[in-house]
């Protein structure tokens, strides 16, 4: 079981800007859903790459089960935001999610077709990947993410083009990988009871404005200025 | 090689047949990358180099690829600072690049058939051609042989190429070092500044529906290949310059491409 842990990050895009993260302390747990909420420009994306090892933080360490990041960058993989895919790119969906191998050990047949089983696309294998729907090409993306060996999963904005169904299934299939002991922290824009489907929700501003269970988070926001501003997301 | 020697048209032939083969295939490459305008932009730079290295008496090809290369680099550079005016300070650097090759020739003294370079010279190819084009092609397959599945994925997901341990810059340092060998290439044949029409047309036709990178490389050589043929005979029936001619094919191939569903 893996626990992925970071302290007190700082991050600047450059030695001139101001900080796009400060004092960002985040725990994630084996066999937790962890949404990550905040406004546009929060700093989502860039405490995902932190964390995945992309960038490195100006201050604060970040560790997997006692060592640091570097040496276990493995152990994290991200699915991106699906805007930074180029979805026209000829490839079949098992091509896809044979792509989460790159790097690392060769892949099985067995192996793609239980990636593409646990998602739930298994019939779509051989589809070119621009001739599926949003919550297709998401739940492909989530079984080339499943290919790699780590056991914490970054996802950005998984559910930012979908249909309140589509949501709901592709929410319902990452709670099972959660349930499997691994661990997912997923960037997102939901709010109110939406929040419910994760274990743990953390609130980010630039800095964590709370961290907690979803009722715990939306009580604490609901009683900071910015809220009744209106202005805490969005 | 006595038969090399004593009919004219075999060299052309082979040229014709690898061009036509290469330049589509690489084309699928750079165009799924999007880098088609840095194709552009290297197949500029080519020419003063070529300059260079014959006013320095050394093999134009060599200069031809060098030149690129800086092009390469240039482009390179420019889209890793994701500057939003990058295409514009490209552009500007492809005509400068153009404007400094044909101003440096007369500086230099020097005497290049200008036609025959930008826009080929296919029937009076000889054994340096071709063996340009096989060293392209053979540089080519060597990428595709042990980069492909990284490739794929600089494609698909550069950002995520680059989370998982892929070294994208020295991959695509890699593909401009061999895109500037098919242009320099392709000079005798179609010329560098036409050979974005054998690069672009063919793989129009071939990325339709293609499952996957490979497939579309195929089909578009297959393409490149039956219209590089069919110009080359042409220009031989007809008497005209075989460069331009393929240019006008690949337009002309434009009919056949299906319209989107």
């Amino acid at each position: 079981m893996t626990s992925l842990i970071a302290e007190n990050l700082t991050y600047s895009y450059s030695r001139q800007s101001n900080p796009v993260l400060e004092e960002v302390s985040v725990t994630l747990r084996p066999g937790t859903l962890t949404a990550l909420v905040g406004p546009n420009g929060a700093g989502k994306s860039t405490l995902l790459n932190l964390l995945q090892g992309q960038n490195k933080p100006d201050k604060g360490e970040i560790t997997i089960d006692g060592n640091p990041l570097f040496n276990n960058r493995a152990q994290v993989a991200l699915m991106p935001q699906r805007g930074k895919l180029n979805w026209n790119f000829p490839i079949t969906v098992e091509g896809l999610v044979s792509l989460g191998r790159v790097n690392h050990s060769k892949l099985t047949c067995c192996e793609l077709e239980g990636a593409l089983q646990r998602v739930g696309i298994s019939h779509l294998a051989k589809r070119r990947l621009d001739s599926l729907s949003g919550g297709q090409q998401q739940r492909a993306l989530l079984a080339k993410t499943l290919m790699s060996p780590a056991k914490i999963l970054l996802l950005d904005e998984p559910c930012s083009a979908l249909d309140p169904l589509a949501r709901e299934e592709f929410l319902l299939i990452i709670r099972q990988f959660a349930d499997a002991g691994l661990s997912l922290f997923i960037t997102s824009h939901d709010w109110g009871s939406s929040l419910n489907a994760y274990d743990r929700v953390i609130a980010l501003d630039k800095t964590v404005l709370a961290n907690g269970s979803p009722q715990e988070v939306q009580h604490k926001l609901d009683s900071m200025d910015c809220m009744r501003r209106g202005n805490c997301f969005g | 090689m006595s038969l090399i020697n004593t009919i004219w048209w075999i060299i052309p032939l082979f040229i014709t047949i690898f061009t036509g083969l290469l330049c589509p295939a690489m084309g699928t490459v750079l165009i799924t990358h999007k880098r088609l305008l840095q194709v552009n932009l290297i197949s500029h730079c080519v020419l003063p180099g070529l300059a260079l290295a014959m006013a320095l008496g050394v093999d134009p090809s060599i200069g031809g690829v060098i030149s690129g290369l800086v092009g390469a680099l240039a482009a390179e550079g420019l889209a890793n600072k994701k500057n939003e005016n990058y295409e514009a300070v490209m552009n500007t650097i492809l005509a400068g690049s153009i404007g400094f090759g044909v101003l440096i020739i007369p500086l230099l003294g020097i005497r290049i058939d200008l036609e025959a370079v930008l826009f080929g010279d296919l029937l009076t190819a000889n054994i340096g051609d071709l063996l340009r084009t096989l060293i392209a092609f053979s540089t080519f397959i060597c990428l595709i042989i042990f980069s492909y599945n990284k490739i794929v994925h600089i494609g698909l997901d550069p950002e995520g190429a680059v989370a998982s341990g892929i070294k994208v810059n020295n991959l695509n340092l890699a593909l401009g070092v061999t895109t500037a060998l098919v242009i320099v290439s392709s000079m005798s044949a179609i010329g560098v500044i036409l050979v974005i029409a054998l690069l672009s047309t063919p793989t129009l036709l071939g990325l339709h529906q293609a499952p996957s990178l490979l497939i579309a490389m195929t089909r578009s050589s297959i393409f490149g290949l039956a219209i590089s043929l069919l110009g080359f005979v042409l220009a031989i029936i007809f008497n005209l310059s075989p460069g331009p001619l393929i240019s006008v094919l690949c337009v002309a191939s434009l009919i056949c491409l299906p319209k989107n569903e």
